[in-house]
């Protein structure tokens, strides 16, 4: 059991995920993936997630070039196996239904030829062989119509289906639209309970002399330890760079996690990390991911007023 | 429970779409183009960040897929997610093979990054409004080692390298990260 969660925290069932590994390795972890249902399931978790990351990057290629490509496919997907294309497909039954006709013919004419023997009457035996071809070019002629109804009423139900499928797509994309609305609702909602909640102090961050334009507000929870941070304006960064929030307690910076370059552009405000008990917080600029104590002079700051309620 | 991923056709849609495909029904590849055609450029874009390109690689695609088609085994994946990584693994070979012959093997990552943060938004918008949340969601830390793995094509020794970081490090940064995605579509 312990060995099967040490397999799947070591990181290997990214790597399969990702393409980085050799096929016997490949083969290694389907093996296990085939044997232990948690590794199936954790794969399939992993892979859907990848999956996820590359649908949300979709882009709707240029219309002409639906055409195109379908063309071009369509020739190179048809030409090395010409035997399998619709139309051969299509004589064959038709070759095979007109062979079949005339021993279905000849096989009904035995018992007639059988009574022929006992009363051979020539003229008589010629009469059934000529109406038996006028028989068989009409039944030919109806597989032939039904054969083409057959084709079109095939190509509808083909349209018809393509259709449906094209419907279903749309609904579960809706359904998709409507499930992100309602999660950021309830972010939005969530948000608003923080910002109208009277537990929560604000705290103004005023930036220091390296960043006069810094503006932004802390949002901190003493009795939950909840941290939100509001950025009103806070100077791009080069690449490279990130926001670091940190909460002082007792004189010692404690790490309250980095700012989302989004929040750093003012788009929401953003959970941090959960703090026991602040001062004052302040913000630095860090490598992007963080350090572990500030290295760089303090861009923004501000106190917590009334904070030693607790 | 991964069935209600985003990802999906309708369950019974997507095993008709395979039934199809194994019957050899040409017809078939429209309705796959139709389906999957933005999930599977969106990404190739995202690869090899050329237009033209995009389309060659995605028009070789959908003839492998279709040739390949008997090597898919439902019982180890879904559709999407195969498909997906034959789109990936063209478009990293192209990537390769460009570099290989412009001479430089990677642009350094500062250089390649910045073009792929400005190419993406200006010409090319996605559409689909999950992008916002992602972006949202993950810290630009765990979206650059994602970004770096799935549309650049490092391994995870690549990427530590790159970012001078612990090989540990960009690996718990990377299963992080794919958790927070997960968490997404549930």
């Amino acid at each position: 059991m312990e060995n099967i969660q040490a397999y799947i925290e070591s990181g290997i069932l990214e790597q399969y995920a990702l393409g980085e590994l050799s096929p016997a390795e490949q083969a290694a972890v389907e093996a296990e993936a085939a044997r232990h249902p948690e590794v199936r399931e954790e794969l399939a978790q992993v892979q859907a997630a990848l999956g996820f990351y590359a649908e949300a990057h979709s882009v709707t290629p240029p219309a002409a070039m639906r055409e195109r490509v379908l063309a071009n496919v369509m020739a190179q997907i048809a030409a090395p196996a010409t035997a399998a294309t619709p139309n051969a497909a299509l004589r064959a039954d038709l070759d095979a239904a007109v062979s079949q006709n005339p021993s279905a013919a000849a096989a009904s004419a035995q018992p007639i030829a059988g009574e022929a023997v006992i009363r051979p009457l020539t003229p008589a035996a010629e009469a059934p062989a000529s109406s038996r071809s006028v028989w068989a070019m009409a039944a030919s002629v109806a597989l032939l119509l039904s054969l083409g109804a057959n084709a079109l009423l095939y190509s509808r139900w083909k349209d018809a289906s393509s259709d449906l499928v094209a419907l279903q797509n749309e609904q579960s994309r809706f359904a998709t639209t409507t499930q992100v609305v309602e999660r950021q609702l309830g972010e939005l909602r969530q948000e608003n309970q923080v910002l109208r909640s009277d537990e929560f102090r604000a705290v103004a961050l005023v930036g220091t002399k390296d960043a006069p334009s810094t503006r932004a507000r802390v949002l901190f929870n003493p009795a939950t330890h909840k941290v939100y941070v509001d950025v009103k304006s806070m100077p791009a960064l080069p690449a490279g760079k990130q926001y670091q929030l940190w909460a002082l307690a007792d004189g010692k910076p404690v790490d309250a996690g980095m700012i989302a370059q989004a929040t750093a552009e003012g788009a929401d405000l953003q959970e941090m990390k959960e703090i026991a008990s602040a001062q004052a917080f302040a913000v630095t600029i860090e490598p992007a991911g963080g350090s572990a104590s500030p290295t760089m002079p303090i861009q923004a700051m501000g106190a917590v007023a009334a904070a030693s309620k607790s | 429970m991964s069935d209600t991923s985003l990802i999906s056709l309708p369950p019974a849609a997507e095993a008709d779409l395979v039934r199809r495909l194994q019957a050899r029904d040409e017809s078939a590849m429209t309705l796959f183009y139709d389906r999957y055609s933005a999930a599977l450029y969106g990404v190739i874009f995202r690869i090899v960040k050329a237009e033209d390109e995009a389309e060659d690689v995605l028009q070789e695609a959908l003839v492998k897929i279709w040739h390949a088609f008997a090597s898919y085994d439902a019982s180890k994946g879904r559709l999407f997610t195969w498909v997906l990584n034959i789109c990936r693994n063209l478009s990293i070979d192209k990537i390769r093979s460009r570099q290989h012959r412009v001479g430089s093997r990677t642009q350094g990552l500062d250089d390649s990054l910045t073009a792929q943060r400005q190419a993406a938004p200006t010409t090319f918008r996605p559409e689909h409004i999950g992008l916002q949340e992602i972006t949202q969601k993950l810290v630009p830390e765990q979206r650059q080692i994602i970004d770096l793995l799935y549309f650049e094509g490092f391994t995870q020794s690549e990427v530590a390298e790159e970012l001078n970081l612990p090989l540990g490090t960009v690996k718990t940064r990377a299963r992080t990260a794919i958790k927070v995605l997960s968490k997404l579509i549930r």
